[in-house]
């Protein structure tokens, strides 16, 4: 386990990072809810698979899609300040790097909420209750304040020093 | 016994759950709750358990208060507040001095009229001159003084703006022109000011997230270049090209390993070392570059009009064309006797620094008096290197007095044989850096009083990369004939021994 150097925290400055405030955007939140809806329900239409199995899948797609979004690819598409964010994923660079904003809260409440919901309407055997668990652990792992610019298993990691 | 409870605690506590019961089913939609729990439940209470405990983990996110990781927010009460204003004392707006401070400031010496080879001090007599980096003598030169006073009357003192910002004329074109062809460079951008030159000429090019391979010996002007670019610095060890090889080679490796795309890489060192007067060995240095593929930034402030045939620096003392490095880095305040910096390289080295280099930019333009003098100054060294001739002959006899009869002083020099300029340190090491200060000071001061204007190398001690150990730092000058030379050195050798003696 290791954290990036204080170099990265110390310059994150008071620049707008637009590659990441449409995130804050109630447009944004109400679109990622319908998201979910019409994952679940496309995933309800499609014939041959129970309701466990839509749920699982359900789950998973929105954890992957976000895992990856959010907390594996660095970076910005869009250049800002000499590519000061360029080694910090999107989660770190949202709000500045701020914790428990508004955001962050509604992004770590969705999955746990999706989860709690599925189970109570699926009726889990032991492994797909673990698919499950997992997935939902390691987005939750993920959005930990204490993991902030931390780097496991050298995954993201800029340089070896 | 089965049909009653009788134990008082199991009563007490079944009345109690039987009141947090109804008081649960009081609540609003605690119902839907309860059939929720029951339906999930599923006969597993260590499910129950975990979605508790991942509605505690939403509930403790939700609650958590908005700061930034690092940040030490502390909120104080008035009270506190108001403690802090009354324990606080209010510190000098200036420290007073140390005792240190206080006799460096004693010690420095009041010189009347203007600097040159012989400056004439306060009580009225001449010393010679061992402390100015008046390389050539063309300090003060009647015929450079000329030709500002003449472009003085023609331009004016200031030119009152940026080069971009109406702040060009006629004779910085001129003036980059002509370093470009002494040089040997396809073009040259002139800067305002000497040390600030090197430290825009790096940030102009390296960015964060690029690469910079730099020698650990370099001068004050480069650190702060290498630090204020945001750049990743690597260095190696001075002077020493199996170590920039090590570096070079490993930085390979990464790279091949890496997923970001490649960054800018450069090499950065100096031409002649200010610290400590050695030569960087440029063709080796070329070598590597071109094996690893880096670019080149060349801090030639000091070689200029010194090293080579023609007085053109490092590229001309090793033979190599000038054209093979990327950026040549140079003042005109050292040897030339004016002010300001250029840089030398390609026609796109140079037209991007019109737009991305700090000092040129935001900086007002040099003023025309300044330039005109540089050009003088280079005109002179072109049309005759005789002085180059005799710079090199007082070097000869510098060293010669204080080495060859120097085996019994208790110090050492350092620096190439080329090198216009001795740092003489103490052999032995001192207690620490304040007193080998102080020794040199006495030595400078006995150099004083026998007619010998020296100084020591002075720092930001708590700035520098690896502070170089106290010097002495003697400049040699063709302003002075070979025969002061002599009697100047004669004098500091003698200033060494008497005062180092006396220190015993």
């Amino acid at each position: 386990m290791e954290r990036l150097s204080s170099d990265h925290s110390l310059q994150q400055g008071d620049h707008e990072n637009h590659n990441v405030t449409w995130l804050n955007f109630r447009g944004s939140w109400i679109t990622q809810s319908i998201v979910v809806i019409v994952i679940r329900l496309t995933l309800a239409i499609l014939p041959g698979l129970s309701p466990e199995v839509s749920w699982t899948l359900t789950n998973l797609v929105y954890n992957t899609a976000t895992f990856i979004m959010f907390h594996w690819v660095i970076g910005t598409p869009f250049d800002h300040n000499q590519n000061e964010c360029g080694n910090l994923t999107l989660w770190e660079q949202m709000d500045n790097g701020a914790q428990f904003t508004p955001t962050k809260k509604f992004l770590a409440t969705v999955p746990i909420l999706l989860f709690l919901v599925s189970t109570h309407y699926a009726n889990y055997d032991m492994a797909q209750f673990t698919v499950n668990i997992v997935s939902l652990l390691i987005v939750l792992i993920a959005k930990l304040p204490s993991m902030h610019k931390v780097r496991l298993f050298g995954i993201n990691k800029p340089y070896p020093d | 016994m089965a049909d009653s409870i009788t134990d008082p605690l199991l009563l007490a506590l079944n009345a109690t759950l039987t009141i947090a019961s109804r008081a649960v089913s009081a609540v609003p939609g605690s119902s839907i709750a309860i059939k929720y729990i029951k339906a999930s439940h599923q006969n597993d209470p260590y499910r129950t358990l975990l979605e508790a405990a991942l509605v505690a983990f939403m509930v403790w996110y939700y609650v958590g208060t908005k700061h930034k990781p690092g940040s030490s927010d502390v909120k104080l009460t008035e009270k506190e507040i108001q403690e802090l204003i009354d324990e606080w004392e209010p510190e000098p707006l200036v420290q007073p001095l140390t005792d240190f401070q206080q006799s460096e400031l004693e010690k420095l010496p009041v010189i009347i009229g203007s600097v040159g080879g012989k400056p004439k001090f306060a009580d009225g007599k001449e010393r010679l001159n061992l402390a100015s980096y008046n390389f050539l003598g063309l300090m003060n030169q009647e015929f450079v003084k000329e030709k500002a006073v003449e472009a003085l009357r023609t331009y004016g003192v200031g030119t009152c703006g940026p080069r971009g910002f109406y702040g060009t004329i006629d004779v910085h074109m001129q003036l980059e022109e002509q370093i470009a062809k002494f040089i040997g460079s396809p073009a040259a951008v002139l800067y305002s000011q000497g040390f600030s030159t090197i430290a825009s000429v790096i940030p102009a090019f390296a960015k964060r997230g690029d690469i910079l391979v730099a020698d650990d010996g370099v001068g004050f002007a480069i650190q702060k270049g290498l630090q204020i670019s945001r750049s990743r610095v690597k260095y190696f060890k001075h002077n020493d090209m199996e170590d920039l090889e090590r570096v070079l080679e490993s930085l390979r490796v990464e790279s091949l390993k890496a997923k970001q795309s490649p960054a800018r890489r450069f090499i950065v060192t100096e031409g002649l070392f200010a610290n400590s007067g050695d030569i960087c060995p440029l063709p080796k240095l070329l070598e590597m570059r071109n094996k690893y593929k880096f670019r080149l930034i060349l801090d030639e402030s000091f070689s200029i009009g010194v090293l080579g045939k023609r007085g053109a620096g490092v590229t001309d003392h090793f033979g190599v064309p000038a054209t093979n490095v990327d950026m040549i880095v140079g003042s005109i305040a050292n040897a030339f006797g004016s002010a300001g910096g250029f840089c030398c390289g390609s026609e796109e080295v140079v037209e991007l620094q019109r737009l991305g280099g700090q000092a040129y930019c935001f900086s007002a333009s040099l003023p025309a008096m300044l330039t005109v003098a540089a050009a003088e100054a280079i005109r002179a060294l072109q049309a005759d290197t005789e002085v180059l001739t005799q710079l090199r002959e007082n070097i000869d006899v510098l060293r010669d007095v204080l080495l060859r009869s120097g085996a019994g002083l208790p110090v050492i020099f350092d620096g190439a044989p080329q090198a216009p300029f001795v740092h003489v340190r103490l052999a032995t090491p001192l207690a620490d850096r304040e007193e080998e200060e102080r020794a040199l000071q006495e030595v400078v001061d006995e150099a004083a009083r026998n007619g010998v204007l020296l100084t020591r190398a002075k720092y930001v001690w708590s700035e520098e990369l690896n502070p170089p150990r106290p010097s002495i730092r003697i400049t040699v000058s063709a302003a002075l004939s070979k025969k002061e030379t002599e009697k100047a050195a004669t004098v500091v050798k003698e200033a060494i021994k008497k005062v180092l003696k006396a220190r015993k």
